[in-house]
């Protein structure tokens, strides 16, 4: 007689796989790839001295001089007259250059992470807000605080202008009050347009005429603009189009012109080149969150969301974020490398570290008037960490890409 | 008994660069409390739109509710504020949509996103809403739930999807459960354990169910009303027994007639309704069915009928010549 199989066997025969999260599974697929692999152990030393150098390895710029054996070729033997050996030679200044170049890490390291973060926060959460709200309703509070955004955004050009950050805060204003009190001339458009020109005129011109009678006939023109910009009524569209516009036209000046433009306007220094390279990023996040966003609003775990009965904010970064890392994790990476590379450029043009800061780009700079004398080294050393550190982002970057593309997942 | 919700007028329009397409065109209907309503209708009929007015999840722009009064328990859905409105949501209108592969979140674990809807309205720590969660998926029959509360979506298949997408809409034991064509993508095996898991768990908390559907066959089994919709408006109403037996709408006619039978013998041709439906920018100024039907006069192409009694068992029509259309059904 056959027997009969129970029904709790047949349904825990239904195999129970282990649970494996995304993260996880990301991770071995990264580990599983060689060149990626290999761009994480170059990213990994590369961290690790530069940290270490910063740490441990006192170095002073300013009193590093030794006139006595400047342009030494790289030896592993200590020289006489000298207390340690010169690897990679010495440049000019007789300086150790093994030294300058790990120290130098450091910097590009500080570089990379500071302009990758200003671009991401603010590119990132521009182009999550653009696209989130383009097909979302807003609530008061929402549009109040988009209108102060686009206002205040606006109004740093008159501000930067006029030298008088209290104007951003004045349009700003403007934009709260022009959704908060929308009451005001209702049925008279034409009355309320006015107002809002008018009053973005005044707060312009005053604040330029204090400076110069120019500046104030530019600011009030400007001015004019932003009150009429307040005077429409803000829908999410309409942010979403001012956004992406501005990113237009930020995006439309060749990166490393802008950068150099603001550098110019903030001044030499490593920390104004950080911010100048982190500003010229910014619409590359915008876009990229913005597209990321649009294609996942459409899905219908989004609407599911929403029909349990969940808010904006929680739908978007609860639901939405999670889902468009991926991309923005590629990107950032990458980022990093284009980051020490801008930084680099600045640095050799002589606008990013002010000398004798180690940093390679301004290294690069320092020394390549020597190449014709023979000093190759001095040159090839900053250039070759240049090159590695960059291709092991980008390598990694590209394994990150393959790993966390969920059409891989298997 | 009083209606759990009263729809009046519900009109719903898209602004799209071609012209405003008019996608729910004044429907009104009461729906009880405990009952299981079928809307029935072909693609693009304004099925899916009206449910989702109903939970004012409409994308605006370019989507807007013109007019129209959603009554439900005693307040008008459409005057409350977003902040009410989310309260509603999934707390007492619950919702289950179509793809079961896309309406969970892929980066969440399933158990996750059943408890979510759990803290958020019964205010549960999470502990609790685990256990809860455990529960309802053992309810909906997930085997092991204890062990797939912490799958993700990938690892559940579609059938599994659906019923955790069910475990999710219960989970507040909302008042009423909207299913916006639960089964469309799943085998029929699985549709059935899908409907008989519905129409028991309906009984259990004595919810109401729309089940929203293009498939006569499916709702025939399972609902004691229909609504046939056609191009935005209500066409016909009534019990399923009316709306099969008593049929007066040339539309509900054609699509019965389209339902293939396993009496047939082999080689019988399906019969299907000639035409299109209307251009929903462009509505006729008569009947909106008028192109496709067999039965038209002058009357119906300048004159637009509006939902009738048919009997005083709630069976409505919205047909000039319905008194024909059931004569030539009988005979």
């Amino acid at each position: 007689m056959t027997e009969i199989i129970s029904e709790s066997d047949v349904l825990t025969d239904f195999a129970v796989r282990e649970h494996r999260s995304l993260w996880l599974d990301a991770w071995r697929r990264l580990i599983s790839n060689r060149t990626a692999m290999l761009g994480l152990v170059v990213v990994t030393i590369f961290i690790l001295s530069a940290v270490g150098a910063h740490f441990f390895w006192t170095y002073d710029a300013k009193t590093d001089l030794d006139y006595s054996s400047k342009l030494l070729a790289p030896t592993l033997r200590v020289s006489e007259g000298s207390t340690e050996a010169h690897w990679f030679g010495t440049d000019k200044l007789g300086r150790d250059i093994f030294r300058r170049v790990v120290h130098g890490g450091w910097n590009s390291l500080r570089v990379g992470l500071v302009a990758v973060a200003i671009s991401l926060a603010v590119g990132g959460l521009l182009g999550l807000l653009a696209g989130f709200f383009e097909s979302t309703e807003l609530n008061k509070w929402e549009s109040a605080g988009f209108m102060a955004l686009v206002a205040g955004g606006l109004g740093a050009l008159p501000a930067w202008i006029a030298r008088q950050n209290l104007q951003i805060v004045l349009f700003a204003l403007l934009g709260v009050v022009s959704v908060l009190r929308p009451a005001w001339f209702t049925g008279k458009k034409w009355l309320r347009t006015a107002a809002f020109a008018g009053l973005g005129l005044l707060i312009g011109g005053l604040s330029g005429l204090w400076v110069a009678p120019a500046v104030g006939l530019v600011c009030a023109v400007t001015g004019l603009a932003i009150g009429l910009v307040t005077a429409k009524p803000l829908n999410g569209k309409l942010f979403s189009d001012i956004v992406m516009r501005v990113m237009d036209v930020i995006l439309s000046f060749p990166s490393y012109l802008l950068a150099i433009a603001i550098v110019a306007f903030l001044g030499p220094g490593l920390e104004k080149g950080m911010i100048a390279i982190g500003v010229v990023g910014i619409p590359i996040y915008a876009r990229l969150a913005r597209s990321a966003v649009l294609s996942v609003t459409q899905k219908e775990y989004i609407l599911a969301a929403q029909s349990v009965g969940e808010a904006h904010g929680r739908i978007l970064f609860r639901h939405i974020v999670p889902n468009i890392l991926s991309p923005i994790i590629v990107q950032a990476t990458m980022g990093l490398a284009n980051a020490i590379l801008s930084a680099a450029a600045l640095g050799f043009l002589g606008l990013g570290a002010i000398p004798p800061e180690p940093e390679w780009g301004a290294m690069l700079g320092d020394s390549y008037k020597y190449l014709s004398s023979g000093a190759w080294w001095a040159v090839l050393y900053p250039g070759l960490a240049i090159m590695f550190s960059v291709l092991g982002f980008n390598l990694l970057g590209d394994g990150l890409r393959d790993a966390l593309d969920p059409k891989m997942r298997v | 008994m009083k209606p759990l919700m009263e729809l009046i007028d519900l009109t719903t329009r898209f602004h799209t660069q071609d012209g405003v397409v008019n996608a729910v065109n004044g429907i009104s209907y009461p729906l009880e409390p405990g009952e299981i309503l079928g809307i029935v209708g072909e693609s693009g009929c304004g099925k899916s739109v009206h449910a989702l007015s109903i939970m004012r999840l409409i994308q605006t722009p370019p989507g807007e509710i013109a007019s129209g009064k959603v009554w439900f328990d005693g307040r008008d859905l459409l005057k409350l504020t977003e902040k009410e409105m989310r309260s509603v949501r999934g707390r007492e209108i619950a919702m289950v949509f179509q793809d079961p592969l896309s309406s969970l979140n892929p980066v969440y674990t399933v158990g996750f996103q059943i408890s979510e809807a759990l803290i958020l309205h019964k205010h549960m720590s999470k502990k609790q809403a685990r256990e809860r969660s455990i529960e309802l998926l053992n309810l909906v029959g997930i085997p092991e739930p204890q062990k797939r509360y912490d799958a993700f979506p990938h690892q559940f298949s579609g059938g599994m999807r659906q019923r955790a997408m069910i475990a999710m809409a219960l989970s507040c034991e909302p008042k009423l459960l909207i299913a916006d064509e639960p089964t469309t993508a799943l085998d029929v095996t699985i549709q059935a354990q899908i409907i008989d898991l519905v129409i028991k768990l309906q009984s259990e908390i004595n919810m109401a169910v729309m089940w929203i559907t293009h498939d006569l066959g499916i709702v025939a089994e399972m609902v004691r009303r229909i609504n046939v919709m056609y191009a935005g408006f209500i066409v016909e109403r009534g019990d399923v027994d009316d709306i099969y037996n008593k049929t007066c709408h040339p539309y509900t006619l054609g699509l019965l007639r389209s339902l293939p039978s396993i009496d047939e013998s082999p080689g019988t041709k399906l019969v299907s309704i000639p035409g299109l439906p209307p251009d929903l920018i462009s509505l006729p100024t008569g009947c909106p069915f008028f192109a496709r039907c067999a039965f038209r006069v002058e009357q119906c192409r300048v004159e637009r009928p509006e939902l009738e009694p048919v009997d005083n068992a709630g069976h409505s029509v919205s047909c000039w010549r319905w008194r024909e259309v059931l004569g030539a059904n009988a005979a």
